[in-house]
């Protein structure tokens, strides 16, 4: 890829899924599935332990409880920035809503609805870049339509319907400037401080960081998969 | 009837908590809700039978219901209790029976019927299959980690800051760990034909069969029926 001589800058230089965007490996399957429980397992411990005093904190201005939504939306990110394949955020993001739901939570299996719908924003911001383009840009957006698609198709439907239209859009606000710290910013710095610690050299984040870090140069990279 | 959730399949267990939420769907009347939520009463108990569920499962739903009454109460226009009892209602109508349901899930059996009666994809619903049986092997790795920084040294403080950044840094080894864990499976489960049925190999084979039983149809029968309570009330009543 010629963009890294274009900017020599660190961290410019844009690792894609080996074999193009469709060439799912076992290794990426069982380690989005796998990322989706710990992940859904921290959800438990939040939802449980800190999800309850928060609400009630915020209980006097509900739609500040939306600014907590991002967490729920940060898998789907996290899943799409790791493994960079059509449907990485889908298989994260479910699996995560699936142990949330198993161990106790309260929407019970709605949240699997929830999740798809999270997800599907991910996976559109992706899709829209053609599997291309992995960058803040990606996270954010994907993290903001996430919380769209949650919102709009969901909350507005039961939590939120006999809301005024007024209270309905800083209900979306709230929960879109979540989705985009929290899931975009958050799943991003997560997924880089993976990379940092070298677990996840199999994959494109992990490429990148050592490309950063001088121990790869793009030019060891085979051709087949520069794009 | 008496019992009849433990003898029904995952699928039909799942979609029933999604029939009763299409239901809540066209809730528009306290009085509509309150007879779907008294019918609810007095069948879910019967269709869970002497299985019986942790009564703790379901705090989080009477949580569900108080905020969502609450925060209409605030925001709805115009402002009464009818609508926000409405919305908690709603809300009620499918949480509540949903929570039961959801207990007699179980994620391996939920793993095969959904690759081979819904025929999803089966790489992608084995390897969340086989995840979630780290499930519990995740907490041991929390706590070894958890030791193992507190005997050199690395514990949290008492503050809650430095609490919080060992609860970060646990975080991050866990996930770690659970990544390198990931590696491992796959060398194991590629050695086992994980993948050998990709571009047409040998057909997959399952653990267990995946049969859709009677007992499944009746179940989504009474369920749809409960479902449309409320919808026939309000065209009717």
């Amino acid at each position: 890829m010629s963009q890294q001589f274009a900017h020599p800058t660190a961290g410019r230089h844009t690792a894609l899924a080996k074999h193009g965007p469709f060439a799912w490996r076992a290794l990426d399957l069982i380690t989005l599935a796998v990322l989706g429980v710990a992940l859904g397992v921290a959800f438990w411990g939040f939802d449980t332990f800190l999800y309850y005093p928060l609400k009630a904190l915020l209980a006097g201005f509900p739609p500040a409880q939306q600014l907590m939504l991002g967490i729920w939306i940060l898998p789907a990110v996290a899943g799409m920035l790791l493994v960079r394949r059509p449907g990485a955020a889908l298989l994260c993001e479910m699996v995560a809503a699936s142990v949330e739901m198993l161990l106790g939570t309260e929407w019970a299996s709605l949240v699997l609805l929830a999740g798809l719908l999270q997800a599907m924003g991910v996976e559109v911001v992706a899709a829209l870049w053609r599997w291309r383009r992995f960058d803040l840009m990606l996270a954010v957006l994907g993290g903001v339509l996430g919380a769209v698609f949650q919102i709009v198709l969901y909350q507005w439907w039961f939590a939120a319907r006999e809301f005024s239209w007024a209270w309905k859009l800083i209900y979306l606000a709230a929960g879109m400037i979540s989705g985009a710290v929290i899931a975009g910013l958050g799943g991003r710095a997560l997924i880089r401080a993976l990379a940092a610690t070298g677990a996840v050299n199999a994959f494109p984040p992990g490429e990148e960081h050592l490309i950063a870090t001088g121990e790869l140069t793009t030019d060891m990279v085979p051709v087949g998969e520069k794009e | 009837m008496w019992g009849l959730l433990s003898r029904c399949g995952p699928l039909s267990v799942l979609a029933a908590t999604f029939l009763l939420t299409i239901g809540g769907l066209f809730v528009g009347e306290l009085q509509a809700v309150l007879v779907g939520l008294a019918i609810e009463a007095v069948l879910i108990p019967i269709l869970v039978g002497r299985a019986g569920i942790p009564p703790l499962r379901l705090l989080p739903g009477i949580v569900a219901m108080v905020s969502v009454t609450w925060s209409n109460w605030l925001l709805a226009e115009p402002r009464s209790w009818e609508i926000a009892l409405l919305a908690g209602g709603r809300v009620a109508f499918f949480v509540l029976p949903a929570l039961v349901l959801v207990c007699f899930l179980d994620p391996f059996t939920l793993g095969d019927h959904l690759g081979q009666r819904l025929r999803l994809p089966a790489r992608p619903v084995l390897a969340a299959v086989a995840a979630l049986q780290r499930l519990e092997s995740l907490s041991a790795d929390w706590e070894t980690l958890d030791r193992a920084r507190r005997v050199r040294g690395l514990g949290p403080g008492r503050g809650p800051l430095a609490r919080g950044r060992h609860l970060a840094s646990m975080t991050l080894a866990l996930l770690v760990e659970a990544v390198r864990q990931a590696g491992r499976m796959t060398v194991a489960m590629e050695a086992r034909g994980y993948s050998a049925h990709v571009g047409g190999g040998r057909p997959r084979t399952w653990l267990e069969t995946a049969p859709w039983t009677r007992e499944d149809s009746v179940l989504i029968g009474l369920i749809t029926a409960v479902a449309a309570v409320p919808a026939l009330i309000q065209l009717f009543g």
